[in-house]
């Protein structure tokens, strides 16, 4: 009996150490964030270094990045693409889905099994190619020529497929004695009640955006149109930013709207990780 | 006949409303996909640099065998080879045990859960920064905690042979979370029956992990296995970020090497035929681990 207590409690040690490895950079980010930097660096061999002492708690790394770095114009930036691609990318793949799924028309096995091959493609290997197409049709630094290549998702082209797949075949038959065409059975029927995967769909591709490094890097060069990822490298690289505070701050607010997110649609992000097992 | 016989077959209008939906996703997969790709099959048998477009000429096999002398990219092939094959055993290994914890009925169960997940909401780039500062060989918090149990000052991201362990180690922490999560999914769908026959034949807790668990999350950790190592070879955020790809090209990746090389140099020629190898090459793994794994 008393072994097993002993057993137990270091077993809650372990778990509770191992739960430390995972949060303790965010937290000293959040924490230096709200520090000057003298004060990080004289925290940093203490427990002060991830918990605020109040007396030394100051809002002028943030004061002071947003003086010298427009971030919230980037952050807008990307709060845009990622909506747009969300928007479009939802409208262009659930269409395509639905009609596979419903459908029947010449070569649609054809078009399916493009689709399903397309999928095996690894988009980051091929972006050599894909910049030089959109360098050819002249779309590079335009909000186009970023936003584009990335609507079309064969993956999402096909989950909505699975999805729809399931809807009884009643339904389209009694919306066409309705006398309903299939567009508006399409967005008056299908769409309200298939909101949970435009959800999933929605909020990944949402995440996925924001989160984009390498392809904005290769096709947005104009410092106006820059997205938030892009913008953290820049500000961590520039030789004139020397405060550790400054970085925390920007690395805080970028990472805040994404926090916010999950808070709100936790369950349909794992939901969504778990169909189509991104990162 | 056989016209009537197909005209029969499909609606003319619903066939045309299916093209009508289908229209904006295959045009633009069409563009954005098809079109690179054979972008890269014309361009890869040329000699193609972007700011001389009119001197481009067909050169035949030339770029293909000149890979096989590059020791550059023969190098970065070693590098990303050498990360697939640490990080997706240490991710997947690391994922599994923390499923296994939150699993466990325990206290706090909700703290601990979101604890190991914490690192998945932070982006790419920003875990890249985060850690950079981290690991600051002089100023990092990294050094003081190690130096306060006793090691001495490490070089990490500075070093040549410290570098690439030190990205792998990163990029399991921060993507384990998700992992988690599908194991903890899988571990939830195991008939808590198996476990109880199993005990009343006298199983221990080692052998029902061996006997019920394992083979039950079989085709979740298939998935993973494919998922993880196809991410894996596209690793470039990081070390683009953290090292660009130094010191002495110890942490540079394909396709930091096909960034560097066919983006910022424009040698669109030679970089496109790598990328059609490496294309090729990534499809060849995920078919070949599906087939290994599936005969097991």
């Amino acid at each position: 009996m008393h072994k097993k207590n002993i057993i137990k409690i270091l077993f809650y040690i372990a778990i509770t150490l191992l739960s430390l490895f995972f949060v303790f950079p965010m937290l000293w980010m959040i924490v230096s964030s709200f520090k000057i930097d003298e004060h990080i660096y004289r925290d940093i061999g203490t427990v002060f270094a991830f918990l605020p002492r109040m007396e030394d708690m100051t809002i002028k790394p943030y004061i002071e990045l947003l003086s010298m770095y427009n971030i919230f114009k980037n952050m807008g930036n990307s709060l845009m693409y990622a909506s747009l691609t969300v928007v479009f990318g939802l409208m262009v793949n659930s269409l395509a889905g639905y009609a596979l799924a419903k459908f029947n028309f010449p070569f649609k096995d054809g078009v399916l099994l493009l689709i399903i091959a397309l999928m095996i493609v690894p988009v980051e290997a091929t972006i050599l190619p894909l910049y030089m197409v959109v360098f050819r049709i002249k779309l590079i630094n335009t909000i186009a020529g970023y936003l584009l290549p990335f609507v079309a998702n064969v993956m999402n082209i096909f989950l909505f497929r699975q999805y729809f797949l399931s809807f009884p075949e009643e339904l389209s038959e009694a919306a066409r004695i309705d006398g309903l065409g299939h567009f508006k059975l399409f967005y008056k029927i299908v769409f309200p009640i298939s909101k949970p995967i435009y959800v999933t769909i929605g909020i990944i591709t949402f995440l996925a955006s924001w989160n984009d490094f390498l392809w904005p890097v290769m096709a947005l060069s104009n410092s106006d149109l820059m997205p938030v990822q892009v913008a953290l490298n820049a500000i961590f690289s520039d030789t004139y930013n020397i405060f550790t505070s400054h970085t925390m701050a920007a690395l805080t607010l970028v990472t805040l709207p994404v926090v916010v997110l999950y808070m709100f649609f936790q369950r349909q992000i794992v939901e969504g990780v778990a169909r189509s097992g991104i990162k | 006949m056989e016209l009537t016989k197909k005209k029969s077959k499909y609606s003319l209008k619903e066939s045309l409303t299916a093209y009508i939906f289908l229209l904006p996703a295959l045009m633009l997969a069409f563009t954005f996909i098809i079109l690179p790709i054979f972008s890269a099959f014309v361009n890869g048998f040329t000699d193609y640099y972007l700011l001389k477009p009119d001197e481009k000429i067909f050169i035949g096999i030339d770029n293909f065998i000149r890979m096989a002398s590059d020791t550059l990219l023969l190098r970065t092939f070693k590098n990303t080879l050498y990360f697939v094959l640490l990080v997706v055993p240490l991710q997947l290994g690391m994922a599994l045990i923390l499923a296994l914890i939150v699993n466990k009925k325990i206290k706090f169960n909700g703290y601990y859960r979101m604890a190991y997940f914490a690192p998945a909401v932070l982006s790419l780039v920003v875990i890249s920064i985060l850690w950079s500062v981290l690991l600051n060989p002089s100023s990092g918090l990294a050094n003081q905690i190690l130096m306060s149990v006793g090691i001495p000052r490490q070089k990490f991201l500075t070093s040549t042979t410290q570098a690439m362990p030190t990205i792998v180690v990163i990029s399991a922490w921060s993507g384990c979370g998700y992992q988690m999560l599908i194991f903890l999914a899988g571990l939830k769908n195991i008939e808590n029956s198996l476990y109880e026959a199993a005990e009343i034949d006298g199983a221990n807790s080692w052998k029902k992990f061996l006997h019920i668990t394992i083979p039950s999350l079989r085709p979740v950790t298939m998935f993973l296995i494919i998922t993880t190592t196809i991410q894996a070879f596209k690793l470039i955020v990081q070390p683009m970020v953290m090292t660009g790809g130094g010191p002495d090209y110890s942490t540079m990746t394909i396709l930091q090497y096909i960034y560097e090389y066919g983006f910022r140099h424009r040698n669109v020629g030679y970089v496109s035929a790598i990328t059609l190898v490496f294309t090729l090459f990534l499809v060849i793994v995920s078919i070949l681990i599906k087939k290994v794994l599936k005969e097991e």
